[in-house]
């Protein structure tokens, strides 16, 4: 690399930067012992994200009172009629764990399209303090285990490829397997109790991978590698709050 | 009888222990290096100022997140501050990239004014994430390892990222020549 186009580039950078503020250290000090940051941006900017902020959590709120105690399966893969109730509203307090139930009484793997599973007196945010694997006959299982109870709303959709874009850097990782399914845990968190691998490679049959790919601002995001496509099914076991994501392997 | 040293814990340690004023002390020299950073992933001062300070206290709020010790306090740091000129840049939806606040002033040793205004037009065509490899390599003078720690990826992939770049504001750029 030449002298001159490092000298030239520095140039055209020190241009666009200029110098910080002799104050930037002081404000940042500021910040840091208030232990929240303040913008010099307009109030009502402040004020208008406050009213967005409040409209959304109504309406989530809304939402959830409608989806509470029901998995909801989304296109064309509703639950056939008499199957047994899922067991994401089995959240009755006990003192034991609770096990989980016999098959029959599972929700059906489903096997085109999302799910959505509904958290029950889900708190602001459900910390992640475990992230487990397993292979059963029939199916291989992830359990994600909160400390604090279920997450407000999970979305789980097959995805094309095991190519993920990782939250908050856009950067994207590539799994084992051939294709994926991607698991959205919002109202979520999972650097506050969780100290595991964010990077499991289990190799099983069907689940060959599975990745964090977003823990940010409320929302978990986990990619799975899967060796082919694959039907799944998810629901909730309480005492304490699991996610459990079968994958079907055979 | 025997003396038991009672060690002082580093800055770090009480930083990580809960003292905003250990952690302030530990980002302070890199204040500069991330404002630089910020100001020209955004192109926006006082949005860099914003930028820098939101990603301070991010940091020490996430502060054991951080993977090994002091030394790894920059790469992280400024990964952090680079996450949150993308998230700015993400909430400016309604405003158009700016261009530099300052023009440069030419100055006797400068490269002739053409020169100069084609290297600043393919600057500005570049996107924040294409500047950030180049920010880190060329202006903070970041080694190769600590531009890939920065950037979460490989050195390899961290020095390709500088070329492509680089070879977007110099075509004859050779890959030998990012070392």
């Amino acid at each position: 690399m030449s002298r001159d186009f490092r000298r030239d580039l520095n140039r055209e950078f020190d241009a666009i930067s200029g110098q910080p503020s002799p104050a930037l250290s002081a404000r940042v000090r500021a910040a840091l012992a208030e232990g929240r940051p303040y913008r010099t941006g307009p109030f009502w900017m402040a004020g208008l994200a406050a009213g967005l902020i409040a409209a959304i959590v109504v309406g989530v709120l809304v939402v959830a009172s409608f989806n509470r105690h029901q998995t909801s399966v989304l296109p064309g893969t509703a639950p056939t009629p008499g199957s047994s109730p899922s067991p994401v509203a089995t959240t009755t307090p006990s003192a034991m764990p609770s096990q989980t139930p016999p098959d029959s009484n599972l929700p059906p793997f489903v096997c085109v399209g999302p799910i959505s599973l509904a958290g029950t007196h889900s708190p602001m945010v459900a910390f992640v303090d475990a992230v487990r694997s397993g292979t059963h006959t029939g199916y291989d299982r992830v359990t994600i285990e909160f400390s604090n109870g279920e997450p407000g709303n999970v979305d789980m959709s097959p995805h094309e490829g095991t190519t993920f874009t990782q939250g908050a850097s856009g950067q994207q990782v590539t799994l084992q397997g051939s294709t994926g399914l991607l698991v959205i845990i919002h109202g979520a968190d999972e650097h506050t109790a969780y100290n595991g691998s964010t990077d499991i490679k289990p190799g099983y049959s069907m689940l060959l991978e599975l990745r964090q790919v977003e823990d940010f601002e409320g929302t978990v995001q986990w990619g799975f590698g899967l060796s082919k496509t694959a039907c799944y099914r998810a629901f909730y076991l309480t005492n304490p709050a699991r996610l459990v994501i079968d994958i079907q392997n055979s | 009888m025997s003396a038991v040293m009672e060690e002082r814990p580093t800055p770090m340690q009480r930083a990580t222990a809960g003292d905003a004023d250990s952690f302030a002390m530990l980002i302070d020299p890199l204040l500069n290096p991330a404002y630089r950073l910020a100001a020209v992933m955004l192109s926006d001062r006082m949005a860099a100022e914003d930028a820098v300070q939101e990603a301070s206290v991010k940091a020490w709020r996430n502060l054991r997140q951080l993977r090994g010790d002091e030394s790894s306090l920059r790469a992280w740091f400024l990964s952090i501050v680079a996450n949150e000129c993308r998230m700015t840049r993400r909430r400016r939806w309604w405003s158009v990239v700016k261009s530099a606040d300052v023009e440069t002033e030419l100055r006797n040793d400068a490269p002739s004014h053409e020169a100069v205004t084609d290297l600043r037009r393919a600057v500005a065509r570049l996107d924040p994430d294409e500047r950030l490899p180049l920010v880190l390599y060329f202006y903070l003078d970041l080694p190769l390892d600590e531009v890939a720690r920065t950037l979460r990826v490989s050195p390899s992939a961290a020095k390709s990222r500088i070329y492509r770049a680089a070879r977007r504001l110099r075509s004859d750029l050779t890959l030998e020549e990012v070392s």
